[in-house]
């Protein structure tokens, strides 16, 4: 090589670069087969090097595929034949704490848990915890735009980044969000890209204090529906939980997470047999791995066989956060989590947080017994949410056993998460995946809620975006018009189309539709939006806070192509096309509306008035209403803690708070500037300061 | 079933524990890795030289069997694999103990430690000369056994032994004798010591990069990890011990224990 960037083509590294895990990638390894290596490994060590290797693979005409700890599942970071893999490992530069805007930036190639340990030694946290936290790096939960177990409370990744530094064959090194000079709609686009559009190289991320208070429980649910309606009503009441699991029947069972009871105190007669024949084949040596294969190779008989002896459903239920929150808003969602699910005590709780990163180990006996062991994570409006898992689990059940468990939820609906395992080639790997995705299209939910898409899903993800993929190869033709970084990731279009109208939503969901031009006040007259932005979609994500939803669904006419977007309250199929959609097209957007029910607001003339609503916000106050109108400062807050939460408010407002009648109090829009916080311009904040919008928008 | 399946099939979620994939950022230096590229070599699917590179990109801190949930024994089965794989090299003989005292020294380099530390506590002190640090870069063998025993039997399970080096260190340990460092004999002039495995107080990595068989086998890599532990230690002053030399080759500020002594006794 003429560049002076280290690398290696020795066979060691090339192989080592040839794998992530994706499970069919194991698979295919476990069995001997392999095809062949990337040319040459690159460890560049600024985003200038980075820049010098897309400069000479151009020059060579060779794809580049970015590398970083390789624990994706879906075959998107795996080293492929004649390729350059570009590690983004040597890119491990980690900042201090900013602690004036409660950030920190860290090299791409920085991995989760050493970037978690750098926070906790100085009081803070990210929030992000993956169970892959100890094998992932920063650059690839934003290339795949990854979700941790406390998304509910933190948000998803995405929600977590200020700015971005990346690195493209044409417009080499640039940078977007906070501080960045490229357009800030290139901030969605990059975000679950997957490499396809540039690499990664620095991430600047929104922190937290660790918290002070944690609290978990465990809750026993007879009915799958009644828990998914119980959580419903927890994060439509913005009562903001960490963790909200819900456990279906089999995961219940086979997951071994809880012993449910009935009245009299005693486990039934059907369940207390299987447990106790379980065990007896569990205890006996040497027998494991044909009982295990018997199962694997009859999946119908066993998932009938589990949900007809499953006895209801477990759900674990976490806050965190300032002491005095935790215990307002945890009383409130205990009440309605008690009203039909029975309180197992904080053992269950407990017992997850324990074990939260030790699930993938589960995945190791399925392959060493000569099976395929995978998961899939999916996402869709409540409403929506038993039948994807009706559907997603008949056509994974055909050829595999599968359980799953509902996490990551969201006012506006949430994710199921499958694991299934079978027996059987390749082929029966590939028709299970084939099913499954199908039916998560039919049944009208996003593909992905955080694993991304890699080679696994790029079919159907094309499918499910449509006409949309114009989007994503518009900044593709500007950023790499040869097509180099990650060939055949994310989107491939084969044709399959996913053309089902947008959904009627029902009641519950607390979801409502308007053109994406309609004003405030117009969609005021629908019903009350949860986040009233003045224009779609608001602010631009690092500037709004992460519970501060602009729309859920885009959809819209694109050539005459019928395109919707945003099948669920979060996905990871690819970019974020949303926006891209919606100044393309004549869209309507799908937002999210407030429940009736409590409400408080106060209104306070303290001397400073945006500088104690940051304090507010930093004291852990997740306001509904929180501006400055007339030099007055309104607080408000939604929901069944609404009163609550107005008293703890008032207790940390100087001079207090006075209730005053609810309004609606719009949200401005526009991209803004960090300013200080008695600027007579400011007009928002956030945990990372007080921002008005910037002079050309005034 | 072979005996690196479960790593082999491990997320590799060692990787953030372990000193050399941290420090080297190579793929194949991540544990899980190593055990599945052995598991190949196994199947006939990689070469014997790349299985002997492979099993070396490692300083046998056993920071991967601490991080694992279930704590699977990988740094036994890398020794084991590494003595199958590099050539026994007879190590040199073990020399006699020298003089009287209370304390033996085994002096690794030309520097009089043990004649410093008689100048510094008052009173005799003996030593035992090593040129290659015991034999340690062979210690992982079974023919390493006849060697330990003579070790023993020099040094005796009563004696106060005192180190400088993290290699001799290792081997000792391996014999089950006692020892101590140079700095919990004497009480230096120097800030709190910290930063390598020989030191007490806060580790920021488990291993500088400065043992074996990574040093040898793959000194570049070595090197990395050592400027990484730089990066992360928390003070600019390290212990010596294990890896004073090896530090100073990663342009770090080493405050090497035997100096301090040999200026203490104006030597």
């Amino acid at each position: 090589m003429q560049n002076n960037v280290r690398s290696s083509i020795e066979r060691l590294d090339r192989l080592a670069a040839s794998r992530d895990l994706w499970p069919l990638g194991t698979l295919d390894g476990w069995q001997g087969r392999r095809g062949e290596l990337p040319e040459r490994v690159f460890w560049p060590a600024s985003a200038d090097e980075v820049a010098t290797v897309l400069r000479d693979a151009t020059r060579e005409g060779v794809e580049v595929v970015p590398f970083g700890a390789g624990s994706g599942v879906c075959g998107g970071a795996a080293g492929r034949a004649g390729s350059w893999v570009l590690d983004t490992k040597g890119l491990d530069a980690i900042s201090d704490v900013d602690t004036a805007s409660w950030s920190v930036t860290a090299g791409a190639g920085v991995l989760g848990q050493h970037l978690e340990d750098h926070l906790q030694s100085q009081g803070f946290t990210l929030g992000h915890s993956p169970s892959s936290l100890a094998c992932s790096t920063v650059g690839g939960w934003a290339a795949a735009r990854s979700a941790g177990q406390f998304s509910s409370r933190y948000g998803a990744f995405e929600d977590m980044v200020l700015g971005l530094q990346a690195v493209s064959p044409t417009r080499g090194v640039f940078e977007v969000g906070a501080g960045g000079t490229a357009p800030d709609h290139w901030m969605d686009l990059l975000l679950g890209s997957e490499g396809t559009l540039a690499v990664i190289t620095r991430v600047t991320m929104r922190v937290w204090p660790v918290p002070g208070a944690r609290w978990l429980r465990g809750y026993h649910f007879r009915r799958l529906d009644d828990a998914l309606d119980a959580m419903r009503r927890v994060v439509q009441g913005e009562l903001h939980p960490a963790v909200l699991r819900l456990y279906d029947p089999v995961d219940t069972r086979i997951g071994g997470r809880t012993r449910p009871k009935r009245a009299d105190g005693r486990s039934g007669l059907a369940a207390r047999w299987l447990s106790a024949a379980l065990a007896r084949i569990d205890a006996a040596p040497g027998v494991k791995p044909r009982t295990l294969a018997l199962p694997l190779a009859l999946p119908g008989l066993l998932n009938r066989v589990a949900s007809g002896l499953s006895s209801g459903c477990l759900l674990i239920a976490g806050w965190e956060g300032e002491a005095e929150g935790v215990e307002a808003l945890s009383e409130e969602g205990h009440r309605i989590l008690c009203e039909r699910g029975a309180d197992l005590g904080e053992e269950p709780g407990e017992r997850w947080y324990r074990s939260r990163h030790a699930v993938s180990y589960k995945l190791m006996p399925i392959f060493e017994r000569g099976g395929f062991a995978d998961t899939m994570e999916v996402a869709a409006p409540w409403s929506l949410l038993p039948e994807v898992y009706r559907s997603v689990r008949a056509a994974l059940g055909r050829t595999t056993v599968v359980m799953a468990h509902m996490s990551h939820m969201y006012p506006e609906g949430g994710c199921i998460y499958f694991s299934f395992a079978g027996r059987g080639d390749r082929d029966v790997y590939g028709q299970t995946w084939e099913a499954a995705l199908s039916a998560v299209l039919a049944a009208g939910g996003t593909l992905s809620h955080h694993h991304g898409v890699g080679l696994l899903k790029a079919r159907h993800a094309a499918a499910e975006i449509g006409p949309a993929i114009a989007g994503w190869r518009a900044l593709k033709e500007d950023l790499d018009p040869d097509g180099l970084l990650n060939a055949g990731r994310v989107f491939v279009d084969a044709g399959l189309q996913a053309v089902e109208p947008s959904p009627r939503h029902p009641p519950e969901d607390h979801l409502a539709r308007s053109a994406s031009t309609a004003s405030v006040e117009e969609r005021s007259s629908v019903a009350e939006p949860s986040w009233p932005w003045r224009t779609f979609p608001g602010l631009p994500r690092w500037q709004r806070l992460p519970w501060q939803t602009p729309w859920v669904e885009v959809a819209g006419f694109v050539d005459g192509v019928f395109c919707r977007l945003g099948r669920g309250p979060r996905s990871a199929v690819g970019p974020d096309l949303r926006r891209w959609l919606a100044e393309h097209a004549d869209s309507r957007v799908t937002w999210a509306t407030a429940p009736a029910g409590d409400r408080w607001l106060g209104v306070g003339t303290p001397e400073q008035p945006w500088e104690v609503a940051l304090a507010l916000l930093r004291s852990d106050l997740r306001p509904a209403i929180l501006t400055v109108r007339a030099g007055e400062l309104l607080v408000g807050f939604r929901g069944p803690a609404a009163t609550a939460l107005g008293a703890m408010a008032a207790r940390r407002v100087p001079g207090g708070l006075v209730s005053t009648p609810w309004r609606l109090e719009p949200l401005p829009s526009g991209p803004m500037c960090p300013c200080d916080s008695d600027d007579p311009r400011a007009a928002h904040v956030t945990t990372q300061g007080v921002f008005r919008l910037v002079e050309e928008e005034l | 079933m072979t005996a690196w399946d479960t790593c082999a099939l491990c997320p590799r979620l060692c990787r953030s524990a372990c000193p050399v994939a941290s420090g080297s950022g190579r793929e194949a230096s991540v544990p899980a890795t190593i055990a599945w590229v052995l598991r190949e070599w196994e199947h006939g699917r990689v070469s014997e030289g790349d299985a002997r590179r492979v099993a070396t990109l490692c300083t046998d801190c056993g920071a991967c069997q601490t991080h694992c949930h279930i704590h699977e024994p990988l740094p036994e089965r890398l020794r084991r694999v590494r003595a199958a794989l590099i050539p026994f090299v007879e190590p040199q003989p073990i020399g006699e103990v020298e003089g009287d005292g209370e304390h033996v020294v085994v002096e690794v380099d030309e520097r009089p430690v043990a004649t410093w530390l008689a100048a510094s506590v008052g009173r005799d002190v003996r030593r035992l000369v090593t040129s290659d640090h015991l034999g340690a870069v062979q210690m992982h063998h079974r023919a390493f056994e006849s060697h330990r025993d003579v070790l023993a039997q020099r040094l005796g399970r009563e004696a106060s032994v005192v180190v400088t080096d993290g290699r001799v260190a290792r081997v000792l340990r391996s014999a089950g004798i006692a020892f101590r460092w140079l700095h919990q004999v004497v009480t230096l002039p120097t800030d709190p010591i910290v930063g390598s495995c020989a030191s007490p107080g806060e580790r920021p990595m488990a291993c500088c990069g400065g043992a074996e068989p990574l040093r040898s086998h793959h000194p570049e890599d070595a090197r990395r990890v050592g400027e990484r532990f730089g990066q992360r230690a928390v003070t600019s002053t390290y212990a010596d011990g294990a890896c004073a030399s090896h530090l100073r080759e990663c342009g770090l500020q080493v405050v090497d224990v035997v100096e301090v002594l040999r200026q203490e006794v104006g030597a």
